[in-house]
């Protein structure tokens, strides 16, 4: 050590022991991350891979061979993969079907997920479209509410929208008594045609996030562009092709492949609303999982997350490729929606007005008739529902499911998930994000860990409730008669952290991306560890991030279904998504009380996130 | 009391040197610039020195010290940078006394007496409730240097602080870093783009291009006796000139250029290395605009004006002479758009020459 002009520049005394912890904090912090991923996340899929992969102990494709060339999975294509090498038969085939005028085919349960999923697409766009359009281009009361409100279905529980659906297009739901007063129906909506009701569910979750990223794309674009072309000769319409068009193409594409990839995934909504006879591979590896089908269920999951990882892949790069285009200064302005009340009879205007009409229908009629569902009964308004749920806790038997348990489990779980997800969610971000790496390090390495850590965002909790289960809930043998074994609430805390820390990473790392690196410079030149140059400059500033981050974590915990619903099973662990599953399709009336339980708790989250959301100015 | 010694340090980004075998050597209490222009690895230089990058070979010493492989919090140097990286999350108070929470105070100071101690020393006294943004641009730059000044830095770094600040602001600025850095004595390197502040401010000078060094001097050395002809273009205006060395007899060079003949003295930078100098040989030299004049009466060849800037104190004129860019510095803006200038033969400095091997075979 050297010593300053004017005297000596000594340290501050302190303990050997807290010094060492404190400048390796951020390596430990990193290393137990990577030993939970490693123990929590990749170790379970591995466990699938296996269970796939190793028949009688020895390594075999069979189990891939018998689901690959069968139709019942891959329909048509199954004859394809039974002999990929008579090409010439596949061609006359293919001839054939165009020649008979594109007649029905047997698609196989991967061929009915991939169709349902491109409608759920295309209904997402349908939905979400007009509405980023008027989010964009009009301003009204409420405008910057409604933009904040598209978040909102990120954080409710798909379970839980499933019981909205029922409240909604049930027998008894509200939709049918708004008939019923016209004199119509009622009409068995969800029984009926289950696909449709699938469909509106997923664009219900889906259609917002199209509009979120739609919006930001179109706010993005500066006025002088579209000012530029005017002045350059461009017409309206012209500019708006040449500016405006090719800006949000990037954003709805994205918007579209992860509306894909979710609905790919999808499993409580159409467990729930669809059944088995709508099974997608989602809901038919639950099915193989309760009869205790492994094998099978952990091939089919192999299969499905080989195609949802292609696809997760395909949005990253184009995400990535997509990155960096400007950040504008001046959007475009706003009209008025309703100036006044003849403008209302315009056409333009009467066609978003009939939008907000559906708008209101596929997204507040839900939530709306689960709440107004938990209060009334066919005859008015009544509290016998909570009073079902007081009384089943109150007098139920340990093997039936109780409303308390599954309440404070809820939140026990949320609040150990966020206390596990946030430092994992944080040190991931460092590490990925430039301040963290010093800037003369290559990005190769960073976008190894970035894709490692973003691994969870692709893998369906399907997936890793089995390999979660076949593994460390059941045990793993290890050398000397050790069984690495991992059960009950340690198990789903583990998991739903695994789940939710990627959403504190996504909330944490632009915010970091976007500070000074000479901040953290200028700490650890005046002394300050590369540890606590993250708590005294870093974390304060990305606070709101962090918050945010916390707040979807929570809600993740809080909705998740598909990890809990397997490794709950049989226990008293259950959660409330769970509770409201197993009260649904016997009492729907408990169950929409429950579901609105989950709400009110879900709803309280995201007011925390909305709170906090870009509210934080930072210069 | 701290010197600095850099020994072929070299730093490589992937595939690109951003630093080719820099040597350099900064005295004890000495104020010694890095200058060039972007991406010269002026800034990789001082960044190496404080520790956020290491060298991928080479030594940093300090005192003699090794200092590769050391983290920057325990190099003990101060650092500015350009956009001040004060933490917006703190007052001004809090940003000066953030390195004190790390090393004590010099002995028989409080922590709260040496921050108000150091807001004195850069005029800011009483401004320590403040919250950085209710600060000028100029007021932020002189907390950033409290700020790193606070621990006593054996070693004080400043990258480009002056480039987010307006040109009168950046005077009166620099004279007071210069100021408190005589009076504190402190070891400082300075990085700038611009080379006039450089000249103004430093004891000595390295001028960087392209990752080397390509000349390390005083300001008058650098100004006057340009080692290369990118020193010479980019320190100060200057007109280059190439030619054919037509003779060489006693103390003078005579050149030519096109069907022009100069004389320049043979002292002017041709050196040692130049002994080997004959008729046949190419030579690069210069002349300082103001030491061009229309009055000189040796050396003459026409210009022909192109624009002319009035500055001032002077007239900068843009001109050429065949293909030859020419600046001058007149007092009074020309009156006809062809004039004729000389230069008096130790006007003149050498910068490059070429000894023709194949003309000494032949």
């Amino acid at each position: 050590m050297t010593t300053g002009p004017l005297g000596s520049g000594s340290p501050r005394g302190r303990g050997r022991g807290y010094d060492w912890l404190e400048r390796h904090a951020l390596q430990l912090t990193a290393l137990l991350t990577a030993a939970v991923l490693g123990v929590m996340l990749y170790l379970p899929v591995g466990v699938v891979f296996a269970e796939a992969l190793f028949l009688d102990g020895r390594l075999s494709l069979a189990h891939f061979r018998e689901v690959l060339t069968d139709p019942f999975y891959f329909g048509v294509l199954a004859s394809v993969f039974a002999d990929p090498l008579a090409v010439g038969s596949h061609y006359a085939s293919l001839v054939d079907w165009i020649l008979a005028g594109f007649p029905s085919f047997r698609m196989g349960l991967f061929g009915f997920t991939a169709y349902q999923a491109a409608l759920s697409t295309v209904a997402s766009l349908a939905l979400g479209l007009p509405a980023a359009y008027i989010l964009a281009n009009y301003e009204f009361r409420g405008r910057r509410t409604i933009r904040s409100l598209t978040i909102l279905p990120f954080v409710l529980p798909g379970i839980m929208v499933a019981v909205g659906f029922y409240a909604m297009f049930g027998q008894a739901g509200t939709l049918n008594t708004i008939l019923g007063v016209v004199g119509l129906g009622p009409f068995r909506f969800i029984e009926r045609n289950p696909l449709a009701i699938v469909i509106v569910a997923h664009a219900f979750y889906n259609a917002p996030l199209i509009a979120r990223i739609t919006v930001a794309a179109w706010e993005s674009v500066d006025v002088r562009a579209l000012e530029t072309a005017r002045s350059l000769g461009a017409s309206p319409r012209r500019a708006f092709a040449d500016v405006v068009v090719p800006q949000l193409l990037p954003a709805i594409t994205t918007g579209a492949l992860l509306t894909f990839i979710f609905t790919f995934m999808t499993f409580p909504i159409v467990l729930a609303l669809g059944g088995l006879q709508l099974a997608t591979v989602e809901v038919w590896v639950y099915a193989r999982i309760q009869r205790l089908d492994f094998a099978e269920a952990a091939t089919l999951a192999i299969l499905e997350t080989i195609v949802s990882l292609a696809l997760t892949y395909a949005y990253l790069r184009y995400e990535s490729a997509q990155a960096g285009m400007s950040r504008a200064a001046t959007p475009p302005p706003r009209e008025r929606l309703f100036p006044d009340l003849r403008t209302v009879l315009e056409p333009r205007r009467l066609a978003i007005v009939g939008y907000g009409v559906v708008a209101l229908v596929v997204f507040v009629g839900p939530m709306a008739s689960m709440v107004i569902g938990s209060v009334t009964d066919g005859s008015g308004f009544t509290l016998r529902h909570y009073e079902f749920l007081v009384q089943r806790q109150a007098e139920g038997a340990t093997y039936q499911t109780l409303p308390w348990p599954a309440i404070r489990n809820s939140l026990l779980f949320g609040v150990a998930t966020l206390f596990v997800a946030m430092p994992m969610g944080v040190v991931i971000s460092v590490l990925t994000t430039r301040s963290g790496r010093g800037r003369d390090q290559s990005g190769r390495w960073a976008t190894v860990i970035d894709t490692l850590a973003m691994l969870p965002l692709a893998v369906s909790g399907i997936v890793f409730g089995i390999g979660l289960l076949r593994g460390l809930v059941f045990g793993i043998p290890l050398v000397g008669g050790w069984r690495l074994q991992v059960t009950g609430v340690v198990a789903i805390v583990a998991a739903h952290a695994v789940a939710a820390y990627p959403f504190v990473t996504r909330n944490v790392s632009p915010l970091l991306a976007d500070l000074d690196p000479s901040l953290v410079e200028s700490a650890r030149s005046l002394g300050a560890s590369r540890y606590r140059a993250l708590l005294d400059v870093e974390l304060p500033l990305v606070a709101s991030g962090i918050v945010a981050g916390a707040a979807f974590a929570f809600a993740i915990s809080i909705g998740e279904f598909s990890s809990t619903v397997i490794l709950a099973s049989g226990g008293d662990t259950y959660t409330m998504p769970v509770a409201v599953e197993r009260y649904l399709g016997r009492r729907n009336g408990p169950a929409i009380a429950m579901g609105t339980v989950l709400l009110v708790i879900t709803g309280l989250s995201f007011v925390v996130v909305d709170r906090v959301g870009g509210r934080f100015e930072r210069d | 009391m701290t010197d600095l010694t850099l020994e072929g340090v070299s730093k490589l980004y992937e595939e690109t040197a951003a630093l080719r075998e820099v040597d350099l050597s900064v005295a004890d209490g000495e104020f010694f610039t890095l200058v060039g222009p972007s991406g010269c690895g002026k800034t990789t230089t001082l960044r190496t020195i404080a520790g956020f990058e290491e060298p991928t070979s080479g030594s940093v010493r300090f005192d003699g010290e090794e200092m590769t492989g050391v983290p920057p919090e325990d190099r003990d140097v101060g650092v500015v940078f350009q956009n001040y990286a004060l933490f917006p999350h703190m007052t001004v108070a809090e940003n000066v006394g953030y390195g004190l929470r790390f090393r004590d105070p010099p002995a028989g100071t409080s922590r709260k007496e040496r921050v108000s101690e150091l807001l004195e020393l850069v005029d800011l006294a009483g401004m320590g409730e403040r919250q950085p943004s209710q600060l000028s641009g100029g007021q932020q730059q002189r907390v950033s240097l409290a700020r790193a000044l606070a621990p006593e830095p054996s070693l004080l770094l400043l990258d480009e602080p002056m480039s987010a600040l307006d040109a009168r602001l950046r005077e009166t600025l620099r004279r007071q870093v210069k100021r408190i850095q005589s009076e504190l004595e402190i070891t400082t390197v300075y990085v700038t783009h611009d080379q006039a502040e450089a000249l103004a401010i430093s004891d000595r000078v390295a001028v960087m291009h392209a990752g080397n060094v390509e000349q390390v001097g005083t300001p008058k050395e650098i100004y006057r006796r340009p080692a290369t002809r990118f020193v010479a273009e980019f320190v100060g205006d200057n007109n280059v000139f190439e030619g054919e060395v037509l003779e060489r007899s006693g103390d003078e060079i005579r050149v030519r250029i096109s069907s022009s003949e100069f004389v320049l003295p043979d002292s002017s930078g041709v050196g040692d290395a130049g002994t080997g100098l004959e008729s046949g040989d190419r030579l690069t030299f210069c002349i300082r605009p103001e030491a061009l004049t229309p009055t000189a009466e040796t050396n003459r060849f026409p210009v022909t004006v192109e624009t002319s800037e009035f500055l001032g104190e002077s007239v900068r004129v843009h001109g050429r002479w065949n293909d030859t860019p020419i600046v001058l510095r007149l007092e009074e803006p020309p009156a006809t758009e062809e004039l004729t200038v000389g230069f008096a033969p130790n006007g003149a400095h050498v910068v490059e020459f070429d000894v023709d091997f194949d003309a000494e075979f032949e």
